[in-house]
């Protein structure tokens, strides 16, 4: 039996699904005009954050099938590509060998830190995106006493490119030319006059088919069931705890190669900040798309990563024409990001509240029929 | 704990053998090395051999490069196995082509080839007219100040 909802009920819980992606259309519709950027211009850059951002955000829907909400542990993930992407240019690897080689380097890294990432947030049930926040701060400090402290003493680095002038620990920023958009100009195709890197999207096409296809598997279902009830699943025979840290391992696994494929089309690997903003500004964009904590598709990945991009393109220059300040804009951007995660937060809550409502309301109709 | 060797388990470590050795292909396929191409008068076994005045020098089928006497020019390549082919006109008026396969030590980050040597002695093994470049100290040694790590994770969003 369902709850029968007039029309204005109906657009009003509408808006309410969608309020964080209706508040950045809106964003967007005043903003473009304001920056003053021709259509062609918009379009190409958007393409290009689609294929610089998209591989990252997918990395995160696996962790919310199982229920385990969104993945902020996969800066660790993204440590791990940094990790390979830093011996691959000591090594003097260039080219997609030197991408691939670096995915190989990052995937055991990726696998030990997602299944210690999985463990810890076994521990911590309930309050799995609060925890993988956290191992991400703390990772972050072994990760800058490794590069900072580690490499060139303890890690053979030869290259004097890369190592501090004090002869160990690795220079903020590594200039990663010999892979520079190596995947994105492998296959080019113009539309309109738009670049389109279309050996990158394929890349990610592919990934979308597996999540697609891996949510039918065996494991998909068993994470489908761990994700809707963790005790059900468990009395269903399912080994929830494994379950989850699988869920994990593959998220961080691709969150390092979605770095790769990030890294690669920016050119430079900032060293200690890259992987900073990655986790928070993926979450954010998958939020804008229209995911939830506990609910997201692949089509709010690529509507997410057009909304939230596109804010991010169009807001410096709107901050410029407006105020006269670009600064501003870039603030903005920050303000929106951490805004839209918080607000998307409050909002799943709220409905969460309103759909146990709208439950009794169902139990108590039903009641009512009976008697 | 005691680990199943099982067929599953053998499955699983033939795949990391897989993709070790696909990690070691890559490794030497994907390995840049610089080749310095140096048009200079050179002394080998005591015996001057003068810089050519004219020549055209391809290696692989990367776009060929002109060289008068006292040039050098560098081409970026990857694998170790590569061909240099080499055209000039002797005193004779005649059109001479040269073509030689060398192997750059894996590795090598830069070798230098001396392209009179090679024209004068084009069936002499690959030592006498290719050898490993080192950069002059001045071009490798450090900066004296020390670098400034920048932790601040605000600084990410320049690449953003």
């Amino acid at each position: 039996m369902t709850l029968q909802r007039t029309k204005a009920q109906k657009v009003k819980r509408f808006l309410g699904n969608n309020t964080v992606t209706i508040l950045f259309l809106v964003i967007c519709a005043f903003g473009i005009p304001l920056s003053g950027y021709s259509a062609n211009y918009l379009a190409s850059e958007v393409v290009v954050r689609i294929a610089r951002n998209s591989f990252l955000i997918v990395s995160l829907l696996i962790p919310i099938l199982a229920g385990m909400g969104l993945n902020f542990g996969m800066t660790l993930g993204a440590m791990a590509g940094q990790i390979g992407l830093i011996f691959i240019s000591d090594w003097g690897i260039v080219g997609i060998p030197g991408m691939l080689l670096a995915m190989i380097i990052s995937t055991p890294i990726s696998v030990a830190l997602g299944i210690w990432c999985g463990k810890i947030l076994n521990m911590a049930k309930g309050r799995e995106m609060v925890t993988s926040y956290i191992i991400g701060f703390f990772m972050n400090g072994i990760y800058q006493l490794v590069v900072l402290y580690g490499m060139g003493v303890i890690i053979p680095i030869r290259s004097n490119a890369l190592v501090l002038p004090r002869g160990y620990g690795i220079r903020n920023t590594v200039n990663l030319i010999g892979i520079r958009k190596s995947l994105d100009n492998l296959m080019t195709i113009r539309v309109f006059g738009i670049p389109i890197p279309l050996s990158t999207l394929i890349v990610i096409a592919l990934l979308c088919i597996f999540i697609l296809w891996f949510k039918k598997t065996k494991l998909g279902q068993d994470m489908r069931a761990v994700g809707q009830d963790m005790e059900v699943a468990r009395a269903a025979g399912i080994k929830v705890e494994h379950t989850r840290i699988v869920s994990i391992v593959i998220s961080t696994v691709f969150a390092g190669y979605g770095m790769i494929i990030y890294l690669q089309n920016i050119g430079t690997l900032n060293t200690y900040n890259s992987h900073m903003q990655i986790g928070m500004f993926s979450v954010a964009a998958l939020l804008v798309g229209g995911a939830t904590v506990s609910h997201a598709k692949v089509r709010n990945v690529f509507l997410g990563v057009i909304l939230f991009h596109l804010m991010f393109i169009v807001s410096p220059m709107a901050g410029k024409n407006l105020i006269g300040q670009a600064q501003l804009g870039e603030y903005f951007r920050v303000f929106v990001s951490y805004g839209v995660i918080t607000v998307s937060l409050v909002l799943y809550e709220v409905r969460k509240k309103h759909d146990r409502g709208i439950a009794g309301q169902i139990l108590a109709q039903e009641q009512e029929v009976k008697a | 704990m005691k680990i199943p060797f099982n067929r599953m388990m053998m499955m699983r470590l033939a795949a990391i053998l897989l993709v070790l050795v696909l990690a070691v292909v890559l490794f030497f396929i994907g390995k840049q090395h610089t080749v310095l191409l140096d048009n200079k008068a050179v002394t080998v076994n005591g015996e001057e051999i003068k810089a050519m005045k004219m020549v055209e020098v391809t290696v692989n089928k990367l776009p060929s490069l002109e060289f008068v006497p006292r040039d050098r020019d560098k081409v970026d390549v990857t694998r170790q196995k590569h061909t240099i082919t080499i055209s000039y006109t002797d005193e004779n008026w005649e059109e001479i082509l040269i073509t030689r396969k060398f192997t750059v030590p894996l590795m090598e980050e830069m070798v230098i080839i001396s392209i009179p040597t090679l024209a004068a002695n084009p069936d002499a093994p690959q030592s006498l007219w290719l050898e490993k470049y080192e950069l002059p100290a001045y071009a490798v040694q450090a900066a004296p100040a020390d670098e400034a790590i920048v932790t601040d994770d605000l600084a990410g969003l320049i690449s953003l």
